[in-house]
């Protein structure tokens, strides 16, 4: 037999053989969940916090006897926001470490590469940190998100914004990519809605750290808000150039640049700040009982402090635990689909909206919080806006 | 002898990532170690053979991944858009060597490094066709109703792509173009005054080449990542083929192969080692990157001229 045919032969066999027998995670004693995470790469202080807000609702769960009696494991692997890597990661969780469910994926790239992956194998996608609309619509069984899209919440601000502040002249700067589009989308419908338009809008390429020409550009239109889809940095750049050459202008961040590291890299300059929250920040002063024993409890463990993301990470792993606990002892991914469609979940100490799923919607929440930096932190404004 | 060694050796280490990894893990592996190896192999022509400087090389593999990527949605067969990804490639590759008509040596690196960010920034732009920054979801590389949606169908149609392009390097290296790049690579004005060889010509034809083979890397990425954004293809990304490349050693086309083992199955396997280590050191963000740049750096160190070069260093 030729050498080529008898090594795809090979290859075939042992393929068939180590498929065979494949557990979904799920063993008498143990729970095995995967995540990919951006530890080491553009996003690294986003992804770190979730990884380490994730491991501590855990590590808690599991001592306390863990869920229906089996342990939680929580494998994480390093994708440094490159698809390729988060492929073969993927891969890795899938089969060598035969992941139950997936949990706050990080990254569109990350996510679009690897949820058909994980779908077409059976396994749960779950609230993933990617605002693309393919993460819960169409309906998928195993696809399930908590996050609110730009656009939706986004509209529903900046409808709240002009109506009750009488803003004129709305303006935006985006960020040139799937993100900024989305959020001018949903800044559109929501002048649209008031029967307005954008006076002027201007982008920006990632990683942009001078904003001189767009400041200035969008002063001359003589705006009176301007939105921002810009993550931390750039909004704390824009917002310096805005002050510096004079500008007091009002200006309102959808929740990517909701973070404490905001107002801590802006100082004076983003004082007035508004922005959107779609979970609170976890400050430890003036924070309810629970909270302050959580942000100690965070302090303890990791020697830092917990930012909006650890606190998004624990959520996320509570929910699975919620659902996997009221899936009862006989857990299956059809069984654990039925119980998160089920649940009904209330507010958290953090101050999270109440999500809820549906056998038609697997989108759990849809609004934003208006907050607003006063003081050197972020005060939120409103309740949950629809 | 060499090569019947070389293909039991690539297949013990299949076997052995089989059994460490799971079949399909390993085999993911694999095909992105060959499809980069390609792209690689278009790179060692280029730098190993024509001693041309190159930074940005991502573009190129981005030109032939787009082209795949947008006849597919349409549902050309691949028969005729992996030809035609390949052909993008090769125009993309001819372009960027015009500077080389009046710039050399680190010169005409950075003018390879701008074209790159030119290409990026029409993929960004151009978003009537590209959708800019929101990428492109690839449909699965397929045809008259099969398609290669399993890591073994995807690792064979990769590794006989990466067969076929090692046959056709070395045919066009042991030929009368290949005896031209290495004289254009030793010294230029020797090589155009004492052995009449067309400078720009010879350029033209490495970067032709090299940029074929990037676009076919590049389609086949497409198709087995899914999903395809400009960002994807930025400068980190051609560093790392440059990585690739030196790793393995430029001016063996062999090397292509190792450097694409190195970049690709080394971070993998230092997950597996940190998967084992005590306590919560494994757990530290960025571990696998710290590993990952101590080992390219002893292999630097221990074999400077690249994996596939017989000399080691001191």
């Amino acid at each position: 037999m030729p050498l080529p045919r008898l090594l795809a032969g090979l290859c075939l066999f042992l393929t068939t053989l180590f498929a065979q027998g494949a557990a979904p995670g799920v063993s008498d004693r143990e729970i095995v969940l995967g995540s990919v995470q951006d530890l080491s790469g553009p996003a690294a202080m986003l992804g770190v916090p979730v990884r380490d807000g994730m491991l501590m609702r855990i590590d808690e769960a599991n001592a306390a006897g863990g869920v229906q009696g089996r342990r939680l494991r929580l494998v994480v692997e390093d994708s440094a926001y490159d698809p390729k890597r988060a492929v073969l990661a993927t891969r890795k969780l899938l089969q060598r470490d035969q992941a139950f469910a997936f949990l706050a994926n990080f990254g569109t790239p990350v996510v679009m590469a690897t949820m058909p992956m994980i779908v077409d194998a059976g396994r749960l996608h779950l609230f993933p940190f990617s605002p693309h609309e393919s993460t819960y619509t169409p309906l998928h069984p195993l696809k399930f998100q908590i996050f609110a899209p730009y656009q939706d919440y986004m509209e529903a601000a900046v409808r709240h914004m002009v109506q009750t502040r009488g803003y004129k002249r709305s303006c935006l700067l985006y960020q040139d990519d799937d993100y900024g589009l989305e959020v001018m989308k949903g800044v559109d419908a929501g002048l649209g809605r008031l029967g307005l338009a954008l006076v002027e809008k201007t982008s920006y390429k990632r990683g942009a750290t001078d904003f001189s020409a767009q400041v200035a550009r969008l002063r001359t239109a003589g705006c009176d808000l301007v939105i921002l889809a810009t993550v931390v940095r750039e909004t704390v750049a824009v917002m310096s150039e805005a002050r510096k050459v004079g500008w007091p202008v009002d200006m309102l961040v959808t929740a990517s640049g909701y973070s404490a590291q905001t107002h801590e890299l802006g100082g004076a300059a983003v004082e007035g700040l508004f922005g959107i929250s779609v979970l609170p920040h976890p400050y430890a002063d003036g924070a309810n009982s629970a909270l302050a024993d959580w942000v100690r409890r965070y302090r303890s463990r990791y020697g830092a402090e917990p930012n909006v993301w650890s606190a998004m990470g624990y959520s996320i792993a509570d929910l699975f635990i919620r659902a996997a606990d009221a899936a009862g002892r006989e857990l299956s991914t059809a069984a654990f689909v039925s119980a998160l469609e089920q649940l009904e979940t209330t507010r958290d100490f953090f101050g999270s909206p109440a999500y809820r799923f549906s056998a038609d919607d697997h989108l759990g929440n849809r609004h934003g919080r208006l907050a607003q930096i006063r003081g050197g932190r972020w005060e939120i404004l409103s309740d949950y806006l629809k | 002898m060499m090569r019947l060694r070389g293909v039991v050796v690539a297949t013990l280490v299949l076997l052995g990532a089989m059994l460490a990894f799971g079949a399909d893990h390993a085999l993911g592996q694999a095909t992105l170690v060959a499809t980069y190896a390609i792209a690689g192999l278009g790179l060692a022509v280029i730098v190993g053979q024509a001693g041309q400087i190159v930074l940005g090389q991502g573009a190129l593999v981005a030109v032939g991944a787009y082209v795949e990527a947008l006849l597919a949605q349409r549902g050309v067969p691949p028969f005729i858009s992996i030809v035609l990804a390949m052909m993008a490639g090769c125009l993309a590759g001819a372009c960027a060597s015009l500077p080389a008509r009046r710039l050399g040596g680190l010169y005409f690196g950075m003018s390879t490094l701008a074209f790159a960010m030119i290409v990026e920034e029409v993929l960004t732009r151009w978003e009537s066709l590209t959708r800019g920054g929101a990428g492109l979801s690839v449909p699965a590389l397929g045809w008259a109703g099969m398609e290669a949606v399993t890591p073994l169908a995807q690792f064979l149609i990769s590794a006989a792509a990466l067969v076929l392009a090692l046959v056709l390097c070395r045919r066009l290296c042991a030929g009368r173009i290949g005896r031209a790049w290495r004289a254009v690579r030793e010294d230029e004005v020797a090589a155009a005054e004492a052995c009449g060889i067309d400078l720009v010509r010879a350029k033209l034809a490495a970067f032709a080449v090299g940029g074929a083979l990037a676009g076919l890397a590049g389609a086949l990425y497409a198709h087995w990542i899914g999903f395809i954004s400009p960002e994807q293809f930025g400068l980190f990304f051609s560093f790392e083929l440059l990585m690739l490349v030196f790793i393995g050693g430029a001016r063996h086309l062999r090397g292509a192969v190792l450097g694409a083992l190195v970049i690709v199955s080394l971070p993998q396997f230092i997950t597996l080692l940190r998967d084992v280590l005590p306590g919560d050191w494994g757990r530290s963000a960025g571990v696998e990157s710290v590993l990952f740049g101590l080992v390219i750096v002893l292999v630097v160190l221990l074999r400077p001229q690249g994996i596939a070069a017989k000399g080691r260093a001191g």
